[in-house]
This record gives C-alpha cells, sequence and structure tokens, in this order.
C-alpha cells in the first residue's frame, strides 16, 4: 500500500466507475481523487445521480474497484479479494439512510451483536460499552426496548450507536437525517459530531440536507460524477485533530 | 464468528404464529414418520410371530420351502438322525395345513391356518400354552387364536362367558379347548393350533411322518452357528437348516416382494418428510426475505456469509427439535390406541427414534440450506 499522504486515511486518484456493460454502459464516477485525514468530518453533497453513493460503496468496500487507485485505512482496493473487504468492512461503522435494525432485538442486542464481529472482546465487556454507548446517544432508559417501539429519530440513534460501539477507524454515513424531521435530524447529527469528535473518529457523510452542513470539517461537492469543489466546513474553525487539513489548499480535488 | 446473542431464537420467538405453524408442521411430519414406519415394521412384524414363537434356535423345512403358505412336507425320520447328538436337547415336527373353519354364528367357510404340534413338549413358545397341552391330546380339540379377525366369529367372547365353542373345522367336529395369541398376518387371518393325531384326522390325505417344520432345541452353550453347518451337513439338501432369524428373514423377503406394504409405507413415510420439509422451508424462505434489508446491512457492516448461514440454520435446527418432542410424544400416544385396537405390535423403538431424529434433523436443515441461497441476493451494496 502506498498513499501520496501516509497520513490520509482515504487516498484516491483517477477513479472511474461504470454501471452496465457494451451500449448500456453509464459511467458514473470520472477521474474522481480524494483525500481524507484522521479526524476530519467530511460532508460529500451534491443532486441525486451525481455519483456521491456510488463513490461512497466503493470506499467502503462494497463494490469492486474498476479503475483508479482507491486505499481505505491501508487496504488497497484495486483488485481486492472479498476476503480481504470484509476485513475493511469490519473497521468502518456504517450508518444508512434506513436503519436496518434487527427488528426482533432489543436495542441494547442490536448494538451488542456488533461483538460477534470482535471475538476478543469479552460478553461482560461488550454488554458494557454497548450500555454505555446507548446511555451517550441519549436511548439509557429505553436500552431494553424492541426497536419497533422506538420513534425514527431514536432508531437512528441506535444505529448511531451500532456503528461506533466496535470503535471503528472510520464512520461512513449515508442520508442519516432522509427519514427524519428536522429536530431529530439535527440532533442526530450533533450526537455524531460529538462523539465523533470525542472519540477522534473521521466520519465521510454523504448529505444533501443543508440544515447539517455546518458540521463539517470540508465539504466536498459532486456533480455529474465529478468532485466539481471542496470548500472548508464552518466547524473547521474550531480546534479539532485533523492539523493537516488547515496546511492543505481548501480545494483538494476539482477534476474536469 | 460465534453467535452470543442468540440471535436464531430471538428471531423464531419474535413472531409466535410463525413460529408455531413452523413447529405443527415438523410435529406433523414427525407423526406421520413415526406411524408408517411403526405400521410397516408391525405389519411385517406380525407375519412372522409363528416364527419367533419356535421352541428352539434351529429350523429345519424342506430345502423348496418358501414361506408357510408355500411349504413342502419332508420325512421327520430325517429329524431322528439328530436327536442322538450330544448337542440337541430336544426335536420337534410341526404340520401345517389351511384348514376349512365354519363360523359357528353365521355358517361361513373362512379358511385358517391349521398347525399340528406336539403335545408332550412345547415346541411353541406362547405365553399359557403348557396349561392347555394335556387337553389338546384329546380327539378332535384345538387351540384357537385369540388375535384371530373376527370374521371367523366372536369366539373370544363365548370362551369369557364360558359357553362350550363346538364347530366345523373341514367339515369335522371340533371343539375349543382354549385360546393362545398368535395374531393375523398378510396371508393368514387366524391359526388354530392341534395335536398330531387330531391334525391327521382333519387332513387325511396328509401321511403321518411327512413334516413342514422341524425344530430344533440346542443343549445350553453350543455355537448356532457351528450346529447350523453341521446339521447341514448330516441331513443333506433335501432339507435347509435355518436359524431362527433365517426363517423369518425368508418370509419376510416373501411379504416384502408379494405386497406393496413395503413401498406404500416408505412412500407414507418420505410423504411426512416432505410435508415438513416444505412446511418449514417457507417459513424460513419468508423469513430470510422479509429480513433481507437487514442482512444486507449485516453484510455491508463486515458478518460474513457464514455468520448469516449459521443464523438460519440455527433455526431450522431449533425446529427440529421442538416438533420433535411433541411429535414424538403423539406418536406414543398414538401407538398405544392403535396397539390396543389392531393388537398390532406397535412400539417406539429407540432405534427409530434416532433414526427419525436424524430425519427430522435433515429435513430442517435441507429447508433451511435451500431457504439460505436467497441470502446471497442481500447485495450489501444495495443498503447504501
Amino acid at each position: 500500500m502506498k498513499t501520496d499522504d501516509s497520513k490520509a486515511i482515504i487516498t484516491g486518484a483517477g477513479i472511474n466507475f461504470s454501471f452496465g456493460q457494451g451500449e448500456l454502459r453509464k459511467q458514473i464516477l470520472f477521474d474522481v481523487e480524494l483525500a481524507i485525514q484522521p479526524g476530519e468530518i467530511v460532508l460529500l453533497t451534491g443532486p441525486s445521480g451525481s455519483g456521491k453513493t456510488t463513490l461512497l460503496t466503493l470506499i467502503a468496500g462494497l463494490r469492486k474497484l474498476q479503475e483508479g487507485r482507491l486505499d481505505v485505512l491501508g487496504h488497497s482496493l484495486h483488485n481486492a479479494s472479498q476476503a480481504d473487504l470484509l476485513q475493511l468492512r469490519r473497521k468502518i461503522g456504517f450508518i444508512f439512510q434506513a436503519h436496518n435494525l434487527l427488528p426482533y432485538l432489543t436495542a441494547l442486542q442490536n448494538v451488542q451483536v456488533m461483538f460477534d464481529l470482535q471475538p476478543d472482546v469479552t460478553i461482560k465487556e461488550g454488554r458494557e460499552r454497548a450500555t454505555r454507548m446507548l446511555q451517550q446517544v441519549g436511548l439509557g432508559e429505553r436500552m431494553n426496548y424492541h426497536v419497533s417501539r422506538l420513534s425514527g429519530g431514536q432508531k437512528q440513534r441506535v444505529a448511531i450507536a451500532r456503528a461506533l460501539v466496535g470503535r471503528p477507524e472510520l464512520v461512513l454515513a449515508d442520508e442519516p437525517t432522509a427519514a427524519l424531521d428536522g429536530t431529530s435530524g439535527r440532533e442526530v447529527v450533533n450526537l455524531l459530531q460529538s462523539l465523533a469528535r470525542e472519540q477522534k473518529r473521521p466520519i465521510l457523510m454523504v448529505t444533501h440536507d443543508v440544515r447539517v452542513l455546518d458540521i463539517a470539517d470540508r465539504i466536498i461537492e459532486m456533480q455529474d460524477g465529478h468532485l466539481t469543489a471542496s470548500s472548508r466546513g464552518s466547524s473547521s474553525a474550531e480546534n479539532h485533530p485533523a492539523k493537516g487539513v488547515q496546511n492543505e489548499p481548501d480545494i483538494a480535488n476539482v477534476t474536469l | 464468528m460465534s453467535q452470543r446473542i442468540p440471535l436464531a431464537w430471538l428471531q423464531l420467538k419474535h413472531e409466535k404464529m410463525k413460529l408455531f405453524a413452523a413447529v405443527a408442521g415438523v410435529m406433523v411430519s414427525v407423526v406421520l414418520m413415526w406411524m408408517q414406519l411403526g405400521l410397516m415394521k408391525a405389519l411385517f412384524a406380525s407375519a412372522v410371530v409363528f416364527h419367533g414363537s419356535m421352541n428352539g434356535e434351529l429350523v429345519i423345512v424342506h430345502s423348496q420351502y418358501e414361506h408357510l403358505l408355500h411349504s413342502k412336507v419332508f420325512s421327520s425320520r430325517l429329524l431322528y438322525r439328530l436327536r442322538g447328538s450330544p448337542d440337541v436337547s430336544d426335536v420337534f415336527s410341526i404340520y401345517l395345513a389351511p384348514g376349512e373353519w365354519k363360523n359357528p354364528w353365521n355358517g361361513e367357510m373362512r379358511s385358517i391356518q391349521c398347525y399340528g404340534i406336539e403335545t408332550d413338549n412345547a415346541s411353541l413358545k406362547l405365553p399359557g400354552i403348557e396349561q392347555h397341552l394335556l387337553q389338546l391330546r384329546n380327539t378332535d380339540v384345538f387351540l384357537y387364536d385369540r388375535m384371530a379377525r373376527p370374521r371367523f366369529g366372536d369366539v373370544v367372547g363365548a370362551v369369557e362367558r364360558r359357553e362350550p365353542v363346538e364347530l366345523e373345522l373341514n367339515r369335522r367336529r371340533m371343539s375349543l379347548a382354549g385360546v393362545v395369541d398368535l395374531g393375523a398376518s398378510f396371508g393368514v387371518d387366524g391359526n388354530v393350533l392341534v395335536s398330531h393325531a387330531n391334525f391327521l384326522r382333519l387332513f387325511p390325505e396328509r401321511k403321518s411322518g411327512e413334516i413342514d417344520v422341524g425344530v430344533v432345541k440346542l443343549m445350553p452353550g453350543i455355537s448356532v452357528v457351528s450346529a447350523q453347518k453341521q446339521f447341514q451337513k448330516v441331513l443333506g439338501k433335501e432339507v435347509q437348516v435355518l436359524t431362527v432369524e433365517q426363517f423369518k428373514e425368508l418370509e419376510l423377503i416373501y411379504w416384502r416382494s408379494a405386497t406393496p406394504i413395503g413401498i406404500i409405507f416408505t412412500a407414507g413415510t418420505v410423504v411426512g418428510f416432505f410435508i415438513g420439509f416444505i412446511v418449514v422451508y417457507q417459513i424460513l424462505y419468508t423469513d430470510v426475505t422479509n429480513h433481507l434489508p437487514q442482512y444486507a446491512t449485516m453484510k455491508a457492516m463486515g458478518f460474513s456469509d457464514g455468520y448469516l448461514y449459521q443464523l438460519v440454520l440455527g433455526q431450522s435446527v431449533q425446529l427440529a427439535t421442538m416438533g420433535f418432542i411433541p411429535g414424538s410424544l403423539i406418536a406414543a400416544a398414538m401407538y398405544a390406541g392403535l396397539r390396543k385396537v389392531t393388537q398390532l405390535p406397535l412400539y417406539m423403538e429407540p432405534m427409530r427414534g434416532v433414526f427419525l431424529i436424524f430425519a427430522t434433523i435433515l429435513m430442517c436443515t435441507f429447508s433451511g440450506m435451500l431457504a439460505v441461497r436467497k441470502l446471497r441476493s442481500a447485495d450489501p451494496a444495495d443498503v447504501f
């Protein structure tokens, strides 16, 4: 694995990606280049169909890289094996638009399940960490509720607890506020931001919810498969661990 | 990756109606399999009750003997050669032939199996036969099979009412000396036991000393196999010397090929297997389908396919267990009921139980494995 910047946790260059074959082939990503530093909160915005979710699935190791170079958390994704991708995904905390919690489990059990991915964590420790995590997201009182009895915002908070409890090296979030009303969406994003800051976890979040842009250190915009602009988010004025960011140009990658 | 939260069980438990339906499906399947296999075994067992009651270890029949209804006589003088052997404790001879029974109540004629047995020593190990042997020496008396089919008339009822029973057997006036348990089977609706002398009176065309079956009781501690070899050599090719098990097997081979019993009950068992298979498959398949987004999410988060397979297969094994236990209890109750009504030897045999445990687990695992294929369509890339 080689990266341009040894500190960056995600580096990519020359990424092209298409769906379909032959005449139906439709290119989604064009020569994308990006770098994300440790501890950074980066928002990826742009109109629907601009390719931001596709880029996210590539970074997550959920799709096979077709062209270009992409290194995530020390894994080179070019020609990576399924087993390697699985290992990568275990280091990532995922938050989805749909929470997709297991409906037959309680909030606590949904979070605890994550420790099946980390066999070295004992059952007792797993339960304690899951409990603390749920208290942090404000669900200490409802840990033993089945998720069907929780509201949309509460479910998304369980999903955040589930994503962070395993101490991931990177958090990927896809429209985490899309299914929520303004207030719950705000709460969820604030929570995500404060937890990420506390745990020094980098976040890459796809969103077109303009109400939450202020949590970002950096905002990357996408249009028709191109990264068009990168601007410093309002949050970057505050001190945060990723010093490297400030030394770099604001416009990280602009292509075509 | 092992599961520390009992996901399989929690998922099953979550939807009670579905769980109930799945368990009921497995139960029906288990009961069906118990019944089919039990009845098949019992029907075949009923065909060899006589064979199993031989009071000896070796049986001698004509070399062309095929089964009880297709016997061939041989000279009882051959048996005398064995009497001198120090290995032999006793030798018995048995005549057999189908007789014409006239139902004393409605006058109908029925064929009934007649055995001519020795009366100074019990050649058959039937409970209660000893007390009747002395009476059996009288002229024109017989022992009746308590478990014969009712078409022969209510002989048992008459005995219970202590009424004397007299009737015509092969157009000869006979009177009842008592009852023993033998039982009806495929080719035989009932049995009658008489002494050698009375047998020859009933069947005047049969010659004294031309017997159908010889029974050899060995001295204690004598090897059955080596005695069998030795006697076969001594007696020559006219007869075959069989162990009791071989004697039974010969009868079963015939009935297995002559009747569709084996096929019918095996098919019934397979049907039972498939009922359970399909019910469990349906339930697990819909479950997997309903939870596909969740499973795709788990895959995206780094849970392996194996982890999810384990979840679904865990549910199959749990369904198998939950269906097997009550299913077997129901089958035990039905066995007991049928045993009372039909006199068939239906018992919860441990070996059959072990076989059915495996069949049930196999059935559920098959359904699980088929349902699990649906998991492949859970594409983690689709959750975003």
